[in-house]
């Protein structure tokens, strides 16, 4: 591929130009959301390039927290979106979120897989925080919509002397199972069906494909832990809201 | 009949409110009652009265917003939710199975033996080879008899039964009938039931309490209440909807 600069991204921009055609021809009526979001795409990225640059330069361990810090705000407040305003989404989905991305990644700094360098944790941190806040946001949706569907269920099991523990317990794990099966069918196709994006980025910036696939694999062991860890705190304290102390269902 | 005397449960001036499009509405409205071991109280009135609310109240699946009840003279909130819902047993409206066999609905509170099972399905009406039914292929009346044998199961002081006869026919419903007159005489067991049907009520005998837009507004023996009620909204109701 040739070098990428603005030449070859304005030229790329007549692809979007193409589906923006087709949507007014076919009149689907995203023509809107496709010029937006091109628009903002290009926005958000060279603004995003920028930062980048100017934290790499920088190396400071303060504005790669606040980097860090900024994304999984970020991510907390859309997943808080799946989840009803009266349980608590934000605090809940915060928890969650960074409960899996810190652990995560101080485990591989811990192992030596990585070390303290802008380079390394910002991007990680992209996709851990990205890919958990996907998961909990899975896992809400299902514990809302699930509680809301077998009400009856969950107190037949009260009115039978359960705990609300054991009265949710069967769709607290469907939750989580929901929450991971983006990123367990990632593990079992990857590489076959799809390239993932950082090998793809590797493979077009010229790395070896054997390199790439060694850093794919430690990317995907990584996102598997984060997804886990908020997947499994995000049901847990999304599905206490839904109960009070005395055992009842709060709906 | 001694232990008759004794009081088992003591509601006072309960309430519970609910929003409803906006505006509170109190779907139970300040009900006082004290109900005694051994005894069977028929819970009648019309649609939408608040019956299922309050039983709802009395094993704590809901909580009056003012009021109080007591069960054996302790408030039910200073037992533990999980005990007090064994001890006072309640059988759904709408009764639900879980998935998987009628046995393993029947084992879920306390993993009861296989004698056990049979014994508690033949008291229902329901041959022992029935505990190995699937239970999504049974039909509604079946459904309701399991549920209530699942509801026995826990072995409770008080039974609160929501139209547990609905989808049965008259010999099933008056086998029902006389299960719980036959618990009611030996095991003194107390029973709340919410009934449609003011025959049922008679056969059923003990109390009856007619409520009315939360309200509780006729109470007594059952028969005073069904054939000599003494306010006017009681006269209209039993007219228009039980006779
Ligand atoms: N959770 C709730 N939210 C809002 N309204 C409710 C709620 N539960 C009950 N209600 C309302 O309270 C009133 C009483 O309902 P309830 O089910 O107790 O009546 P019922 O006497 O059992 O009627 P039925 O004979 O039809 O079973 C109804 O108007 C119902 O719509
Ligand atoms: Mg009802």
């Amino acid at each position: 591929m040739i070098e990428t600069g603005y030449f070859q991204v304005l030229a790329a921009a007549a692809l979007a130009a193409l589906a923006f055609i087709l949507a007014k021809v076919k009149s689907i009526p995203v023509e809107k959301d496709i010029a937006f979001g091109s628009v903002r795409a290009f926005i958000q990225l060279i603004a995003v390039g920028y930062a980048l640059e100017f934290i790499f330069k920088l190396e400071s361990l303060w504005l790669i927290t606040l980097a860090v810090a900024i994304m999984i705000v970020v991510a907390s407040y859309t997943a808080s979106q799946r989840l009803p305003k009266s349980k608590r989404p934000f605090a809940v989905s915060l928890i969650a979120i960074t409960a899996g991305s810190v652990i995560t990644l101080v485990l591989m700094l811990l192992l030596g897989i990585i070390t303290v360098e802008a380079r390394y944790i910002i991007p990680l941190s992209g996709m851990i925080i990205s890919n958990a806040m996907n998961g909990g946001a899975v896992a809400f949706d299902r514990i809302g919509s699930d509680l809301k569907a077998n009400r009856l269920a969950v107190e037949t099991s009260l009115a039978l002397g359960k705990n609300w523990r054991e009265a949710s317990n069967r769709f607290y794990r469907m939750a989580i199972k929901a929450g991971m099966i983006s990123i367990l069918n990632f593990l079992k196709t990857v590489g076959i069906v799809a390239l993932p994006g950082a090998m793809t980025g590797m493979i077009l910036a010229g790395a070896s494909p054997l390199d790439a696939v060694l850093i794919q694999l430690v990317v995907g062991y990584m996102l598997l832990s984060a997804v886990t860890i908020t997947t499994i705190i995000s049901a847990e304290l999304a599905i206490r809201q839904y109960f009070n102390k005395a055992e009842q269902f709060t709906g | 009949m001694s232990c008759q005397n004794e009081i088992i449960l003591k509601v006072d001036n309960v309430h519970r409110a609910v929003k409803k499009n906006g505006t509170t509405v109190n779907t139970v409205d300040g009900i006082s009652y004290t109900f005694n071991k051994g005894t069977i109280y028929n819970i009648v009135g019309p649609s939408g009265a608040g019956k299922s609310s309050f039983l709802r109240l009395l094993n704590r699946l809901d909580d009056p917003t003012l009021g109080e009840i007591y069960f054996h003279e302790k408030l039910i909130t200073l037992y533990p939710p999980t005990e007090l819902r064994k001890k006072i047993s309640m059988l759904f409206q709408t009764p639900y199975l879980f998935e998987g066999t009628v046995r393993e609905n029947l084992k879920y509170c306390c993993q009861h033996d296989d004698k056990t099972i049979a014994e508690i399905l033949s008291r229902v009406g329901l041959k022992p080879e029935f505990a190995d039914k699937q239970a999504e292929d049974i039909s509604g009346g079946e459904r309701q008899r399991v549920a209530l044998a699942r509801a026995l199961l826990l072995n409770p002081v008080i039974l609160l039964l929501d139209e547990p006869t609905a989808s049965l026919d008259p010999t099933l419903s008056q086998s029902i009938e006389r299960l719980i007159l036959e618990l009611t005489k030996n095991f003194c067991l107390t029973t709340i039931i919410v009934t449609h049907d003011p025959d049922q009520a008679r056969r059923l005998g003990g109390n009856t309490l007619l409520l009315v837009a939360g309200r509780l507004i006729e109470s007594g023996p059952t028969d005073i209440v069904l054939n000599n009620p003494t306010t006017d909204s009681a006269r209209r109701y039993l007219n228009r909807e039980l006779i």
